[in-house]
């Protein structure tokens, strides 16, 4: 006799880790303190946010043209930044610095851009800074992640150089994919647990999941983050991703960036919800909404999500609010957004904002700021000009790596061998029930 | 040795690549406790397990992409498509996450996607189709398609341990028609070699899937009449075997090409540019292709019937090719 299972939704694959442990990543322990109480919105969703701006950009037909205007209060003035519950003061100063080095890096990508060294176009996270790399910064050293174009900061934080982003954009032969394809269209499966994006937005939601249903089949809770845009959650992929994540509790660590652009596309004419986290409560999974310019909001709700993952609790919906500060890419200059809005979030500046935190709180001095930038600024130009000095791949290299064949890897569970093979002994029996069609 | 359906086969292929190789598992819909549509899972989950046989909700795009990111973590992913027709729900994971991934960022995917195709059963347009042609276009992807029972279980076991994504089609006109001795033994068929299911000195007919019984039927026909007919049984449709079709062509000097795939982009044009490149002097007489119509697959019977190729198409042009 089989013995009985419970057949409850959701127990069907069971976490097989319930420890809390942080899995050896940063954590303070510190208690909470007399952190500012946490709004919840009208649907039931936890707003972590010291502002709640209030405004919406609408289309103007004015005469024969067609332009977006911005409507709404936008003298409010700049909020704190919200005490870091986990963070310690070296791991501030440490995001600190991935988060300067991800702009400064940005910045040799444009001027090697204008110097004509790059294939193809450039993409930036200007603003977006604390909301790839407090992110990335908050997983665990097995956990996976998979970029979007914005977060290049994070593939920084996980272990890759500047000089692997560079030659990726300059087509090099020493680019992580040796050329075939470039941006951050790259990844890593051995030592960083990179999943490569793709263009098609959306498509990484259900392959993150995958990553944690591999792992759990191993016995291995994994938390797998990757983020979304406003725009790209649009995509049915999306919903199919987040879904099944949501049913089989696994560990999906979505952050939205509600940066409130798609290419030229805003997100009102994007979605008719203000808090596209309330979306959570249809998923059945949690929802939060942070300021995503904060980097202590950012590194601390994907903190309690990589934790929720990893006790096998399943997906967390962490939307952060921000504003993409450049065009879509470096081709275009944003001349379609309302010049209000670059001003209200440049005042929002991420960096700039946790660099005056961190010397208001005397953790930082003027003079070891100056000192690290200036170190980040050498190590950059070091990286680039590896970058710069590499070569181009020999074009006969096009014919190679369709296949993995001839040995090139070994396949082998990551995690060790799944335990729960088999259930019970016995031989396969013929089937003689109906099908579909004869 | 004993008897086995295609789907029978199908089945032993998977139980036993599952028994021995504890990182395959099954993911798809309704393929639990309900066993699959067809019924190819039937009783797996209950010695296997529920993390090993996983039903999932209907979102062929999530199938592919969560068996994807598995195979990431070094499994071996077998996904089901409850029909091939919704494998167009999946394109862009296939096309673009998972044939590019090893060119494209070395992450090699070692997954197979199976399920039933094909026509004859009346499954009308959403039921019925060969895709085979989106996928065999794909830079990255395998495409197989058995026509018996020892192929379907050979190749399911190939496909398996293949380090490659395989798109593993079974024809579902086949599932209980067909039956034969199938070794239960260890064995596998390789991945991209054509078989020579009959012999014959006269033509050769290129040919694969449900469509190899059409020429076989034609064959004992015609040979009646004095025309010895080779048929080659593609097995493989990506990568091709390009020395089966030239050796047979060279043997033959006389070809038909058959699929029950649309004619427009379908393989029959690909194999006649082989042949042009390869083998352009040995032929005695046109390049002949035999394919269902250029339209969706039409519900009614009579329409369908009109629809598909058939024995008497094979036997009429053979005879035409013959005399050529
Ligand atoms: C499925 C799909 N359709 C269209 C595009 C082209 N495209 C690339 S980025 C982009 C805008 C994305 O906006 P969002 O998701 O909000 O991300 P953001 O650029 O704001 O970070 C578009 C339309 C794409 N990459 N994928
Ligand atoms: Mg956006």
């Amino acid at each position: 006799m089989a013995t009985k299972t419970k057949t409850q939704k959701n127990s069907r694959l069971k976490p097989t880790v319930k420890s809390a442990s942080s899995n050896g990543r940063p954590g303070n322990g510190r208690p909470a303190g007399k952190a500012p109480a946490i709004r919840v919105n009208q649907y039931g969703i936890p707003d972590w946010r010291l502002e709640q701006p209030e405004f919406e950009v609408i289309e103007v037909t004015d005469g024969p043209e067609v332009h977006y205007e911005i409507k709404g209060e936008l003298s409010t003035p700049v909020p704190p930044i919200r005490e870091s519950k986990y963070l310690t003061k070296d791991q501030h100063l440490e995001l600190y610095r991935w988060m300067v080095m991800n702009r400064r890096m940005e910045v040799a990508l444009e001027n090697l851009y204008k110097q004509s060294k790059v294939v193809g176009g450039v993409y930036f996270g200007l603003g977006q800074e604390a909301c790839s790399c407090a992110s990335a910064y908050a997983l665990g050293p097995d956990d996976w992640f998979a970029p979007m174009i914005r977060n290049q900061g994070a593939q920084l934080v996980r272990g890759f150089h500047a000089r692997d982003i560079m030659m990726q954009y300059m087509a090099k032969a020493g680019s992580p994919t040796h050329g075939k394809d470039g941006t951050s269209h790259y990844g890593d499966i051995e030592k960083r647990h990179m999943v490569s994006p793709i263009s098609m937005l959306g498509d990484l939601l259900p392959v993150m999941a995958g990553v944690s249903l591999g792992a759990r089949l191993q016995g291995k809770e994994l938390a797998c983050l990757t983020w979304i845009g406003d725009g790209g959650q649009s995509t049915g992929v999306s919903y199919e991703g987040i879904n099944f994540a949501a049913v089989r509790k696994l560990g999906l660590v979505l952050i939205i960036e509600s940066n409130l652009w798609a290419y030229s596309t805003p997100m009102e004419y994007q979605v008719n919800v203000k808090d596209l986290a309330n979306r959570a409560i249809g998923y059945g999974m949690p929802g939060v909404i942070i300021d995503g310019t904060d980097a202590c909001q950012v590194y601390d709700a994907t903190y309690e999500a990589v934790e929720r993952a990893h006790r096998g609790e399943g997906p967390t919906m962490i939307e952060a609010k921000l504003m993409r500060m450049k065009g879509h890419a470096i081709h275009d200059a944003a001349a379609y957004v309302p010049k209000e809005m670059h001003e209200f979030w440049r005042k929002r500046d991420c960096i700039d904002r946790f660099q005056k935190y961190l010397l208001e709180k005397k953790w930082l001095t003027p003079a070891q700021d100056k000192e690290m930038i200036a170190g980040i600024e050498k190590e950059i130009d070091a990286e680039r000009e590896f970058a710069e000095n590499s070569p181009m791949p020999e074009g006969h290299t096009a014919a190679e790596g369709v296949f993995c064949e001839d040995g090139c890897h070994t396949i082998k569970p990551k995690y060790g061998i799944p335990k729960k093979a088999k259930r019970s002994e016995g031989t396969l029996k013929e089937t003689e029930a109906a099908i579909h069609f004869k | 040795m004993a008897q086995a359906t295609y789907l029978e086969a199908i089945r032993q292929g998977l139980w036993e690549e599952m028994e021995s190789d504890p990182s395959v598992f099954c993911i798809g819909e309704d393929i639990g406790i309900y066993g699959g549509a067809f019924k190819v899972t039937d009783g797996f989950v209950h010695h296997f397990g529920t993390q090993r046989v996983i039903d999932t909700p209907i979102a062929e795009s999530a199938i592919v992409g969560a068996a994807f990111g598995a195979a990431l973590t070094g499994l071996r992913p077998v996904a089901e498509f409850q029909f091939m027709d919704f494998i167009g729900c999946a394109f862009n994971q296939i096309v673009n996450m998972v044939a590019k991934s090893h060119y494209r960022w070395g992450a090699p995917a070692p997954l197979v996607l199976r399920g039933p195709c094909g026509g004859g059963v009346h499954g009308g347009p959403f039921h019925s189709q060969n895709p085979e042609m989106h996928f065999v276009h794909t830079p990255g992807m395998k495409v197989v398609a058995p026509a018996t029972p020892s192929d379907a279980k050979g190749l399911i076991k190939s496909a398996i341990r293949d380090n490659n994504p395989v798109l593993f089609l079974e024809h579902k006109f086949l599932y209980r028609r067909i039956k034969e001795e199938v070794p239960d033994s260890d064995y596998a068929v390789p991945i991209g070699k054509a078989r020579v299911h009959r012999e014959g000195r006269d033509l050769s007919i290129i040919t694969y899937a449900a469509m190899v019984h059409t020429a076989q039927e034609a064959a004992d026909i015609l040979a009646k009449e004095g025309i010895e007919l080779e048929i080659i049984d593609l097995r493989t449709l990506c990568p091709l075997d390009r020395e089966a079709i030239t050796q047979t062509v060279k043997k033959t000097n006389k070809v038909i090409l058959l699929h029950e795939d649309t004619k427009t982009g379908g393989l029959a044009g690909e194999l006649a540019a082989i042949i042009n490149e390869e083998a352009f002097d040995d032929l005695d007489g046109p390049i002949v292709r035999i394919t269902a119509l250029d339209t969706p697959v039409p519900f009614s019977p009579p329409l369908e019937h009109f629809f598909l190729p058939k024995v008497e198409d094979v036997v009429r042009e053979a005879r035409k090719l013959h005399k050529y």
